[in-house]
């Protein structure tokens, strides 16, 4: 029997790389699950591959610090009010089914955006209405604001163009293709889908033609496949069946890859904060003794040396270090004799009974949950008793978007939707994203005129200095627990080389990999 | 008495017993027995992921806390899962049963419908659907548990109850005066009452292996709590280098529900004649 | 006629019960709020994005408006869209149905391929070493969580040996779909390669899956030949002289399988719930994944979805048992 098996086992070891032979391939697992392909409903980091590698934007996020380059477009102007943008598109653009692009066709993905509501869509509605976007020439078109906006350019990669006369041959009762376009691809990105199907990946073809031109060594396919289960994936990786991986995983997980030999794990600085958000507006949290003495009840060293194993940095406040406009500050440290002095602080002002805290945490996200279990050990010492709830990440989020259901504290991360101060200190303090994103119930008028002032002037040494003055006020007001700022450590199989890492696409714009033995 | 004795002559049936006595010492006596008592809630985290060794039985998990004193209390999450769930859907199908197969006609068939709609689909994937909406929590798996489950006992005493009216004492009984409730209570029930032990045991068996699945899943307790299904899926992402992790909840649902299993049977064997004969 | 009658009676109820199912599940998941028109328009919606979002999609209407038009829909086979990919959850399910049958189909081929023939050995040997045995191996078979033995087996075969693959259904694209059923295609098309990856991708969690069922079978078998062994036809036989070999395969097996396609409405009942959580660890592409992930998105119609064509399949098997039943055992007529 056993010899049965083992030969059956090597017959089929022997007949898959067969298959694929002549082409070199590239198969990345995924940690969700690929359920649709429209590149204007959803915008998130885990389904970012169907995105990068089948469409393109006007601009494009490279490297590691990221950096803007031109990509559809080669480059703009801002009328003298701040309102009007004006890109200069490329000529040579054609869509995998050989259709030129023109303006028309950014005009006509940018009002499906906000006309679906969905994705990056939701993100320009506050700046832009509809209609107010035109293709002045083939080659040329203008975007009209509402109000100046300095973030406004760090949110042009997401105009990811489709092609429109496409789109349009195939809507159905006024849809603008979203029935189609869940599975399909028209775009004009530098891989052409191949195969796909929703419970498992999809397959792309190297689009030959693409305008931005190939490199010497490239992958002729792309595959990715969505694997749930993190032990699989990196046994995968291991085995060889993938040859990349999703690049944020547990430093256990890495220790294990680290050991194989035919696996390399690529390690970046990365812009992905860890913090636990405090509600502000409630009692006890609404006051700051208070909450100078959760800052001082969380062992950050424990969490980053031990759970973390030393793979991440410490990071001060709700900015990254690594970007410009972090303010130069010592983090707070584990001290319960110091918490406990502001505690007693507090409860002079307020009587000695404290209640229940209340910590929501990501099911499925263990490192949420070991967050919240640090934390109740902390408060346990304080003589305060804490809660743990643990839901999905969409009911939490959406008790998060309302003052009433938010809980007391909830860990979770900030990741990089575009490259500006306004995606950290902004979104998460400024009282104009309240409570949708700001869920912290934080409000400071001094704050809000900075941020707010940071969000109409361009000039960069300006703004970093706005953006570090506000970001230290709320790191004195202890408005959030703020402990790590990410790397990024993307395991892929030695062979696998020139893999170009961003934080915004996490490394899987696969453009520019190739194999080499 | 008769019955005990003969279910201390059946070895199967007295392991069954010796392990569920196990598990309710272990959940009483958790605090005594386990070795580090406060890791339920306490971490240690420079012993994360530690083999076992003297010191650690079972070795430690993730937080660098003893998994051994965390298997013992979750026994007691276990326990308390299975006997009120099970204790709820009892309450409720046995009555709804014994009503239903009582007066039979059309509130007796609504009943049974009403329980048949909760049988056309399996228990688990009702109690996922309540539990997932509910939010993961101990008492909301009690309560999927609960709200699915007792459509067994409802549709297991009203056959009995179906056949038991027909018989002759029933009938005396009657012409004697008693009053409905009576009969049912007094004259139904006990006979229907070793079909129930029976169905009790081993659906404490069965309870505990789908809580353990939706702890598994997710929709049971949240961290830290010690629940077993919960350790081995948190286990997962650790394995192979740390099979202990795994295996030790692993095999306390095995023991537990092998505990129930086995007491079922010596108890069927010792209370249905009939499938006595037949399966002996 | 009799049978006419029985079935059509089994018909007559299909409805009814899928309505209650509907009815039961529809307002089981509308217990607690979470607001979905919220979670379709992302972080980024402001308040008045979503109060429109949430009269498009009807969730400003009372209950009972919702479920009118849940089960208005459902009567033309839509089950409504998903919430994260506006994909037609029905479709979505159709599509990874034929994967779930066809491990569940499998493991019940397994576990009728070790039960029956294990259950008639330990019947015919009864109170040997092989019995005593072999009820021990039931026992057990039927109080291992699942989900903890497809991690052990996988941790083992796949990740230490690397005996049988780690994951999903087959390693590349399966063979060109007809059915869906990939081991059934894979013949249609005469794709030996696909044939094989196929059942190898199948060992283990089907295995896996069939232990508990084939447990059941084992002591359902050895129960029902007792009852014939023991019967006067057989004990009237054998005084006759006719070899106990033959009286055993011929009369007792045939009577022992009306007894097991009893059981099989129920063994593939448990077969189908196991799957769920059999199919998360093994990546299984099958309606057990999808319902896992349903469940992580918190995706409440996908799951209302999910357990209402389970319930379908479910409450299906059961009435195609019922019919072959009146075939097999002709009693039942009676």
């Amino acid at each position: 029997m056993k010899h049965t098996v083992l030969a059956l086992c090597s017959a089929l070891a022997l007949m898959t790389p067969t298959l694929g032979a002549a082409k070199d391939r590239y198969v990345h697992a995924n940690n969700s699950a690929y359920d649709t392909l429209d590149p204007h409903t959803v915008r998130d980091v885990a389904r970012v591959a169907s995105r990068l590698n089948f469409y393109d934007g006007l601009y494009r996020w490279v490297d590691n610090p990221p950096q803007l380059i031109p990509w559809l477009a080669t480059e703009h102007s801002v009328s003298e009010d701040g309102l009007t943008w004006t890109f200069t598109l490329r000529d040579d653009v054609t869509f995998h089914d050989g259709t030129k692009m023109t303006a028309e066709d950014v005009v006509y993905s940018f009002e499906r955006m906000l006309e679906l509501k969905r994705g990056a869509g939701s993100l320009f509605l506050p700046m832009i209405d509809p209609g107010q976007t035109v293709a002045v020439d083939d080659t040329t078109v203008a975007f009209t604001l509402k109000e100046p906006s300095a973030i406004f350019a760090a949110l042009v990669p997401d105009i990811l163009v489709v092609n429109s006369t496409l789109v349009k041959e195939n809507e159905v009762d006024g849809d603008m293709g979203q029935a189609y376009m869940i599975d399909h691809v028209a775009g004009s990105g530098s891989y052409m889908l191949q195969r796909y199907d929703p419970a498992r990946g999809f397959i792309g073809e190297r689009f030959a033609d693409h305008f931005a031109g190939w490199g010497e060594k490239y992958f002729d396919e792309i595959e990715f496949r969505t694997v749930l289960e993190t032990n699989t994936r990196i046994q995968g990786l291991m085995r060889g069946d993938y040859q990349g991986l999703d690049g944020y995983l547990a430093p256990d997980q890495v220790e294990r890859l680290r050991a194989d030999e035919d696996v390399q794990i690529i390690e970046e600085e990365s812009m992905r904060v860890f913090h636990i958000a405090m509600h502000n507006g409630r009692a006890p949290l609404d006051d700051k003794n208070f909450r100078m003495a959760m800052v001082h009840a969380f062992d950050y060293d424990g969490y980053i040396n031990e759970i973390m194993q030393g793979t991440v940095a410490r990071n001060p406040t709700i900015m990254p270090g690594n970007l410009w406009g972090a303010p130069d500050v010592p983090g707070y440290d584990y001290d319960l004799a110091k918490a406990k002095e502001y505690l007693d602080a507090y409860k002079a002002e307020h009587g000695d009974e404290v209640r229940t805290i209340k910590i929501g945490t990501l099911a499925g996200f263990s490192e949420t949950e070991q967050a919240a279990a640090l934390m109740q050990n902390g408060l346990s010492q304080l003589g305060i008793t804490v809660e743990i709830e643990s839901s999905p990440w969409p009911v939490i989020s959406s008790a998060m978007q309302n003052p009433d259901t938010m809980p007391d504290m909830v860990p979770y991360w900030k990741s990089t939707y575009y490259v500006d101060p306004n995606n950290w200190v902004g979104e998460l303090y400024a009282s104009r994203y309240a409570p949708t994103r700001n869920v912290s119930s934080y409000h400071n008028d001094a704050v809000d005129e900075k941020l707010e002032k940071a969000l109409v002037i361009t000039d960069q040494d300006a703004r970093a200095e706005l953006y570090s003055d506000a970001t230290t006020q709320i790191y004195e007001d202890a408005a959030g627990i703020w402990i790590y700022n990410t790397k990024w450590f993307g395991p892929y199989a030695s062979s696998v080389k020139n893999v170009r890492f961003c934080p915004v696409g996490n490394g899987q714009d696969m453009r520019w990999a190739y194999l080499e033995e | 008495m008769t019955a005990l004795k003969r279910l201390l002559a059946d070895r199967a049936a007295s392991i069954g017993a010796a392990l569920i006595l196990g598990l309710i010492l272990v959940a009483i006596f958790a605090p005594v027995l386990a070795p580090y008592p406060g890791d339920v809630t306490a971490f240690h985290l420079t012993e994360r992921l530690q083999p076992p060794s003297a010191d650690h039985l079972f070795g430690t998990d993730r937080m660098g806390s003893d998994v051994f004193s965390r298997i013992l209390f979750g026994a007691r999450i276990t326990i308390t899962i299975a006997v009120i769930a099970v204790g709820v859907s009892v309450g409720i199908g046995v009555p709804i049963g014994l009503i239903a197969g009582y007066y039979g006609g059309f509130p007796g068939g609504f009943l049974m419908r009403t329980s048949d709609i909760f049988l056309a689909v399996p228990q688990i994937v009702l109690a996922i659907a309540i539990a997932q909406t509910l939010g993961p929590s101990v008492e909301n798996v009690i309560l999927a548990l609960s709200l699915t489950y007792w459509p067994f006992w409802a549709r297991l005493v009203y056959a009995e109850t179906r056949s038991l009216k027909a018989q002759t004492f029933v009938e005396a009984a009657l012409a004697l005066g008693a009053s409905d409730l009576r009969v049912m209570v007094l004259h139904i029930l006990p006979n229907t009452a070793s079909a129930i032990i029976v169905r009790t045991s081993i659906g404490m068996g069965a309870t505990i292996l789908t809580a353990a699945a939706l702890g598994f899943l997710g929709l049971g307790a949240p961290p830290p709590t010690p629940e077993w299904g919960r350790t081995i899926s948190e286990a997962r992402e650790f394995l192979p280098e740390a099979w202990w992790y795994a295996a030790a909840p692993g095999l306390a649902i095995f023991l537990v529900v092998m505990g129930f299993n086995l007491l079922g049977d010596g108890l069927r064997d010792i209370l249905d004649p009939k499938l006595r004969k037949g399966s002996r | 006629m009799r049978r006419l009658e029985i079935i059509l009676s089994r018909l007559v109820w299909f409805i009814p019960t899928l309505f209650g199912l509907v009815f039961v599940v529809f307002f089981i998941s509308n217990v607690i709020p979470t607001d979905p028109a919220r979670i379709i328009a992302g972080e980024n919606a402001t308040e008045a994005q979503v109060q429109a979002l949430r009269a498009e999609m009807g969730l400003d209407q009372p209950l009972y408006v919702q479920f009118g038009r849940y089960v208005a829909d459902l009567a033309t086979g839509d089950l409504g869209k998903s919430l994260y990919t506006q994909r037609a959850i029905s479709e979505d399910l159709l599509h990874r149905l034929p994967a779930t049958l066809e491990l569940t189909m499998a493991a019940m081929v397994v576990a009728i391929g070790l039960g029956v023939p294990l259950g008639v050995i330990s019947a015919v040997k009864r109170n040997s070493m092989i019995d005593q045995t072999l009820r021990v191996l039931s026992v057990s078979g039927l109080a291992v969580a699942s989900f903890w033995l497809a991690m052990e087996l996988q941790m083992y075969f796949s990740t230490k040996l690397g005996w049988t693959p780690l994951n999903g259904r087959i390693a590349g694209w399966g063979p060109e779909e007809i059915t869906g059923f990939y081991l059934l295609d894979s013949l249609l098309t005469g794709d030996w390669a696909s044939f094989w990856d196929t059942l190898h991708h199948m060992l283990l969690p089907a295995i896996t899956l069939a232990l508990p069922a084939a447990a059941t079978l084992v002591r359902f078998t050895r129960a029902g030949v007792l009852e014939v062994i023991n019967s006067n036809f057989v004990l009237y036989e054998r005084a006759m002289g006719f070899p106990t070999t033959l009286i055993t395969w011929k009369y007792v097996l045939r009577n022992a399988l009306i007894s097991t396609v009893t059981q099989i409405g129920l063994i593939f009942g448990s077969l189908f719930a196991g799957a769920v959580v059999v199919e998360a660890v093994f990546d299984w592409p099958g309606l057990g994944t999808y319902a896992v992930q349903s469940i992580l998105q918190s995706d409440t119609k996908a799951i209302l979805g999910f357990s209402i064509i389970v319930g379908v399949v479910f409450i299906g098997v059961n009435l195609l048992v019922d019919i072959i039943h009146t075939f097999i055992d002709p009693r039942t007529l009676k």
